[in-house]
């Protein structure tokens, strides 16, 4: 798995591992049913601390990207059959108040955020 | 006090009148590997001496492992389970590093054969030239073998990186990384290389002139410390404990805050300044902002004489 983190961003580095992982399942570049390298190997990989990475697999499985199997790895899910349109938009709230809020401060109009918004979606591809 | 690797309540030691070390609180955590920064003379050597026994502290308190070095027996148990690689390589400069590993395994209870035998190929270590004619990154690489094959509890290492090309350096982290953390073990080192730190390390303490300026964990200074720089006139002189330190450039202001950044900085506008900007900041700004001397306005900073900050969490 190619994943490159920053650390003096200002980004926690767990955040950066989900955000990466979240994007290469969106992308396809992580298919479901694909194992996720090992904690301990991973930190070995980025030269991090193990704890780091065993937080952000965590949260990745708390939100159904991931799906681990108890002393057998880490694993892409097959999609959150299970959640609710509702819980998904939940999720998603935040991130568009974070949105809004960063390109309100910015001074970017209404459709300069949005075509944003959407030039990210079509960078993904695919996928209704 | 035994769930914590290492421990130090008040530890102070004085060379005469000179204070090498203040009322330094440590508590590291077992998994932890934390960063122990400070420029030249800062006392970092010291502490780490004064936590193997090599040093008597003054005043305060040390317990590593649950462990008091000041003990006789006590630190005889330390020195089994602790590692420790200092700045001055001193070993037999006549013996090979080969050698070396068979006079020092016979001392650690726990030293691994395979450890050593993996390090010697992963660093690239002649083992049978004489140790005193290997350059000083092989004397520094011989030291770290020979540490990280006791298989200790506790690495403290002074230093470590000085004078290791990028690539062994980046092998190194991934060593101490693989070996070490990985098994739940402890690291405590001193650093000047503060990229390396900043990506190896989960916790920092910034030491001072003996003071410890700044304790907390790297995620936290990425999630919640920013730098604010205002502009105005009659600025604040913080008292907020969230305010780390504020340094003055003429008609600038800059404060690293800890946390609530945002709500800082509408105060600073409600008493007409401009907010000019808010920004994440790396470890290396941080330490620099922390070790300005010429205009200490907060305890955070280097010259104030105050209480340190700590972000215990």
């Amino acid at each position: 798995m190619l994943l490159h983190l920053n650390p003096s961003s200002g980004v926690p580095l767990y955040l950066q591992l989900q955000a990466q992982v979240k994007q290469a399942v969106a992308a396809g570049a992580l298919r479901t049913g694909e194992a996720l390298p090992s904690t301990r190997k991973l930190a070995a990989e980025l030269r991090i601390n193990p704890n780091t990475v065993a937080r952000a697999y965590q949260d990745l499985e708390r939100d159904g990207v991931t799906r681990s199997v108890p002393g057998g790895g880490t694993f892409v899910a097959d999609g959150l059959p299970g959640l609710l349109k509702s819980e998904k938009v939940k999720r998603l709230r935040p991130h568009a108040r974070q949105l809004a809020v960063e390109g309100r401060q910015l001074r970017l109009t209404r459709e300069e955020t949005l075509k944003l918004l959407e030039e990210e979606l079509d960078k993904l591809g695919g996928q209704a | 006090m035994s769930d914590v690797a290492i421990f130090t309540e008040g530890l102070s030691k004085s060379f005469g009148a000179q204070a090498a070390v203040s009322q330094l609180n440590l508590r590291i955590q077992p998994g932890a590997v934390y960063g122990f920064l400070g420029r030249n003379g800062a006392g970092k050597t010291t502490t780490m001496r004064m936590l193997l026994g090599l040093v008597r502290p003054t005043k305060g308190s040390v317990r590593v492992l649950g462990l008091d070095p000041a003990r006789e027996p006590e630190l005889l148990r330390i020195l089994e389970r602790v590692a420790f690689v200092s700045q001055r390589k001193q070993l037999y400069g006549w013996a090979t590093p080969a050698e070396l590993v068979r006079m020092n395994k016979a001392y650690f209870p726990r030293w691994s054969d395979d450890a050593a035998a993996r390090l010697a190929q992963r660093l690239e270590i002649p083992m049978n030239m004489a140790f005193k004619k290997l350059s000083i990154g092989n004397q520094t690489k011989v030291a770290l073998l020979l540490a990280l094959a006791q298989e200790a509890e506790v690495l403290i290492l002074d230093e470590p990186t000085a004078g290791l090309d990028p690539v062994m350096v980046d092998e190194i982290l991934r060593t101490f990384i693989e070996d070490h953390v990985s098994q739940g073990r402890t690291i405590f080192l001193s650093s000047h290389h503060l990229s390396e730190v900043e990506q190896i390390c989960d916790w920092v303490g910034i030491l001072d002139e003996g003071r410890l300026l700044l304790e907390s964990r790297l995620e936290e200074i990425r999630q919640e410390f920013r730098l604010v720089i205002a502009s105005g006139e009659g600025l604040p002189v913080a008292q907020s404990a969230d305010v780390v330190s504020a340094t003055t450039d003429g008609r600038f202001r800059s404060y690293v805050v800890a946390r609530d950044a945002e709500r800082f900085a509408a105060e600073l506008r409600g008493q007409g300044a401009a907010i000019l900007e808010i920004s994440p900041l790396g470890l290396r700004e941080l330490f620099l902002h922390l070790s300005r001397k010429e205009d200490p306005c907060t305890p955070g900073n280097a010259g104030a004489k105050a209480a340190p900050v700590s972000s215990f969490s």
